[in-house]
């Protein structure tokens, strides 16, 4: 289809926009945000509609890379998600220290802790793996119910304080554009990741485990590597609503969200993680603002789901991507036409 | 010039509780050396190039490559210098030919932890070199292989069994171990899987071919080690194994049902060729 | 409350842990794979009853056995429309099965959500009599029923699949559903078999015990673990293992709370998850190993 792609280049001096990698998911990506930028304009409303859709997109993209990309669905991104927020809610009410320093210590701490689930569960696949980080989410959130002194009880951590980066303090807009390009940038790297040589070997370990071992790398250490880095991106999108919010209790990252987040990427294409993007723009709508159909929003999506599990397992982006290969395909083949 | 020994292994042994799959074979390597691995069903043929690659684990046995032991999992064996395909074909379907082709290449710049790590940020930042892409362009060429952005699931069988091969080549092997490569191949496969082992041993490495097709695999190799019920019943020249006597209880079952002899008989072959 | 009234208690949620881990047995002996629904099937059973009682004054057993009607079909649904399909599209691989079940499971409740509403809703006895008093301790009908309910759910389960032709399919299909094809078994009717009666435990075992602790929508998701982890508990051994695994996991989730407060059975259930996954996956009772 596209070989002259490989024909060996003489320079790299001819340097070319349209090859860079991932170039296209970004443009198509970040032109879908301006427009949703556009339409929120300084509705409050919608702008929380936009923050719960940049979390669950991060919490998807962060599953993405163990589940689609490895192809081991571990389910205790809830508790990754809320190591994210508790570290904005604990460093901005129990200490002095810049919040930053959440937005750093969230993402490392909870890439430890998949980590060391991850070491204990690195026998385990398919159902077993299921059920035990689901376990592990609810074990999570009775632990920060139990421990009260801490993370406050069942009522949670509330009264954040907001960012102060050298005397400047976002409005609530910034945040939330400042949210939306943290998802594209996030988009846009891992849809790089996905086409680089990690990426390939990551992909073959989730059909063809046997081989990535016999070429060398040991697949449970690169398996960890990918939970931890689904981790930290999780945790990212706890700590962005959280401060958002301005509050996190238990309940704030719930299974629930768990279950939409495995569900996105198969709405939007498992193809890239721009479908997970998608997926989560697609589940807010029809969750949070579908005033038509509000209470049955995500069963909704859930037959949804079914559905496009039947009968379009590549999900809307994949079906566009074929639609867009072969429209490609047929203007190639008559250049001048028309 | 002195033809180095690359792979040596002895008394190798794999028991299934108590089903013994491979009794006590001993493989020597030299360096630039094709060595075919033939027998019937069950013979213990795939079971050997699992114990040498490691994706089984031995009963018995040790094997030294160019004289260090060669221990532990099939990685660690693999960045030692072994690589292999498989008797169903382990690609990822869902990835094209060319990142097929790539593994190799990209698994040895992720061979430890912190290289693992740093290529997530490597990858994030340059995701596609040309370099790479040349790589895989020169085994293609090889191969005889076009249509790199195929996805490999949309391969015949016989391509798939290239791709393998040209993957395990892409690890540039001091052995290449081929379980099985020409089943379901036509004359441009076998061709193509000829040239790599041609590749192989101009670099002065080192071949283990197995298959079942035993006048296949006698034009193509320098030796022979003729597998039955998982014991060497014949190691040696070509020519000589398929006019050999052993060659004949074991395909076509004359004179069979006297195990003791046979085996005796073989020791001595064995024996005889090694001196 | 008396010790042994505790003792009763973790009886109890044995017994209902014991028929979900049925159910999954079931399943998981004619399909080969653990199906996650099994919670929103009880779930649906225990909340559809209330509601038909609740809101059209239904007499408790017809809206009973409407219930049950509606969680066959469901569980039926999930073989022939999701399952099934899915399966035979991405071959043998756990992931897309897995995935599939996990959508069922968060369909059920969605739908029974939608349906029945989200509040928690008080279960209906299906018991006429009064409490039995035995010494100091005092038994509830809807204990009795639970309890006894379960024994011969597990009693004729066994009898079937021992003395029953389709019993016996059911094991040599479960072994493996390729092989069994090609020796021109009725794979496809056997696995409904298995699902339709697996919907049907599960759904008498959520009317049983929805009496004790009310239900919700939602109450489907921590019933499939505790049934799954029942059933890896047990092992696939016999037919009786899932109600020692549902017995033991009764213990934990009553006795630790009791002993360690709140939620200490949620840890319990994590910790077990583990050392059952980790170190005896294949459970107490074992039968031969499967391909």
């Amino acid at each position: 289809m596209s070989a002259e792609n490989l024909r060996p280049r003489p320079a790299p001096a001819r340097w070319d926009l349209r090859r860079v990698p991932g170039i296209g998911g970004l443009f198509l990506g970040s032109l879908a945000a301006a427009l949703i930028m556009f339409w929120v304009g300084s509705d409050g409303y919608r702008q929380t509609l936009v923050t719960s859709a940049v979390t669950y997109a991060l919490i998807a993209l962060g599953m993405y890379v163990p589940y689609l990309m490895a192809g081991s669905l571990s389910m205790a991104y809830s508790a990754y998600a809320g190591i994210g927020g508790y570290a904005v809610g604990l460093v901005s009410t129990r200490t002095g220290l810049p919040l930053a320093v959440a937005w750093l210590v969230g993402p490392i701490v909870a890439a430890l802790v998949a980590v060391l689930l991850g070491l204990v569960t690195r026998r385990l696949s398919g159902f077993f793996l299921a059920a035990v980080t689901l376990l592990f989410g609810m074990a999570f959130s009775a632990f920060l119910i139990d421990a009260e002194p801490v993370s406050g009880g069942s009522g949670g951590l509330g009264n954040l304080r907001p960012l102060n980066l050298f005397g400047w303090t976002p409005s609530h807009y910034q945040v939330v554009l400042g949210s939306v390009v943290v998802v594209c940038v996030i988009a846009f790297l891992l849809d790089r990741l996905r086409l680089s040589p990690w990426g390939v070997i990551v992909r073959t370990m989730r059909d063809a485990p046997r081989a990535v071992e016999a070429a060398g790398v040991r697949v449970p250490v690169l398996n960890l590597v990918a939970l931890a880095l689904g981790a930290a991106i999780a945790a990212v999108g706890g700590a962005l609503f959280t401060y958002s919010a301005g509050s996190i209790t238990p309940d704030t990252f719930t299974l629930n969200i768990v279950f939409l987040a495995i569900f996105m990427p198969l709405i939007g294409g498992a193809g890239t993680p721009w479908g997970a993007v998608a997926g989560a723009v697609l589940a807010v709508e029809l969750t949070l603002n579908f005033p038509a159909f509000q209470a049955s929003g995500t069963l909704l999506l859930a037959l949804g789901v079914l559905v496009i599990m039947l009968l379009a397992p590549r999900g809307v982006l994949g079906y566009a991507d074929r639609l867009r290969v072969r429209t490609w395909a047929l203007l190639r083949k008559e250049p001048h036409g028309g | 010039m002195a033809e180095e020994i690359l792979l040596v292994g002895r008394g190798l042994t794999k028991r299934y509780g108590g089903v013994t799959a491979l009794a006590d074979v001993d493989i020597e390597l030299r360096a630039g050396e094709v060595l075919g691995l033939v027998g019937p069903n069950g013979a213990g043929k795939t079971t050997l190039v699992d114990l040498i690659s490691g994706a089984q684990t031995a009963t018995a046995g040790e094997l030294t490559l160019r004289g260090a032991r060669l221990t532990g999992p099939a990685s660690r064996r693999a960045r030692a210098g072994l690589a292999r395909t498989f008797q169903y074909p382990q690609l990822a379907l869902e990835l094209n030919v060319r990142e097929n082709l790539l593994l190799g290449r990209a698994a040895r710049r992720h061979a430890t932890l912190w290289q693992m790590i740093a290529g997530v940020f490597v990858g994030m930042v340059r995701p596609r070199m040309a370099a790479d892409d040349e790589f895989v362009r020169a085994i293609a060429d090889e191969l005889g292989l076009g249509g790199l952005e195929r996805e490999a699931g949309d391969l015949t069988l016989g391509e798939q069994r290239l791709v393998e091969v040209g993957r395990a080549l892409g690890q540039d092997p001091l052995v290449l171990l081929l379980d099985e490569p020409f089943a379901g191949s036509d004359a441009r496969g076998v061709a193509g899987i000829a040239e790599v082992i041609h590749t192989v041993r101009r670099r002065g490495h080192a071949v283990i071919l197995v298959d079942h097709n035993v006048d296949l695999v006698a034009r193509l190799v320098d030796r022979i080690m003729l597998l039955n019920q998982g014991r060497v019943v014949f190691d040696g020249d070509p020519g000589a194994c398929l006019s050999s006597p052993q060659m004949q209880r074991v395909y076509f079952g004359s004179g069979a049902d006297d195990d003791e002899a046979g085996d005796e008989s073989a020791g001595a072959e064995v024996q005889g060729v090694r001196s | 409350m008396t010790d042994l009234q505790l003792w009763l208690s973790a009886v109890e949620i044995g017994c209902f842990f014991g028929m979900l881990a049925l159910a999954y047995h079931l399943v998981h002996v004619g399909a080969g794979f653990f199906n996650f629904a099994i919670g929103p099937y009880a779930m649906m059973g225990g909340l559809c009853t209330t509601w038909l009682v609740i809101t059209y004054d239904l007499a408790v057993w017809p809206a009973a056995a409407i219930a049950v009607a509606v969680t066959v079909v469901l569980s039926a649904l999930t073989e022939l429309g999701v399952v099934r399909p899915v399966q035979r599209r991405s071959g043998g691989g756990e992931l897309p099965a897995l995935v599939a079940v996990a959508a069922v499971l968060f369909t059920i409740q969605q739908l029974a959500g939608y349906v029945f509403g989200y509040p928690t809703l008080p279960g209906q006895s299906l018991a006429t009599f009064g409490p039995v008093t035995v010494g100091d301790v005092t038994v509830q009908p809807t204990s009795l029923l639970m309890i006894g309910v379960a024994l011969i759910c597990f009693a004729l389960v066994a009898v079937w699949i021992r003395f029953t032709r389709t019993g016996r399919l059911l094991r040599a299909v479960g072994d493996s559903n390729h092989a069994a094809a090609l020796l021109g078994l009725p794979v496809n009717r056997i696995r409904l078999i298995a699902f339709v009666l697996a919907g049907f435990v599960a759904a008498l075992a959520g009317i049983l015990f929805a009496p004790k602790a009310g239900v919700n929508s939602l109450s489907g998701l921590a019933w499939s673990l505790s049934g799954f982890l029942a059933v890896v508990v047990g092992g696939t051994g016999s037919v009786w293992a899932p109600l020692v695994g549902g017995m033991l996991l009764g213990l934990v989730e009553v006795f630790l709370p009791y002993y360690f407060g709140g939620q200490a059975h949620v840890y319990g259930m994590l910790l077990i998850a583990l050392l059952f996954f980790a170190f005896k996956p294949q459970g107490l009772f074992v039968r031969t190993v499967r391909a």
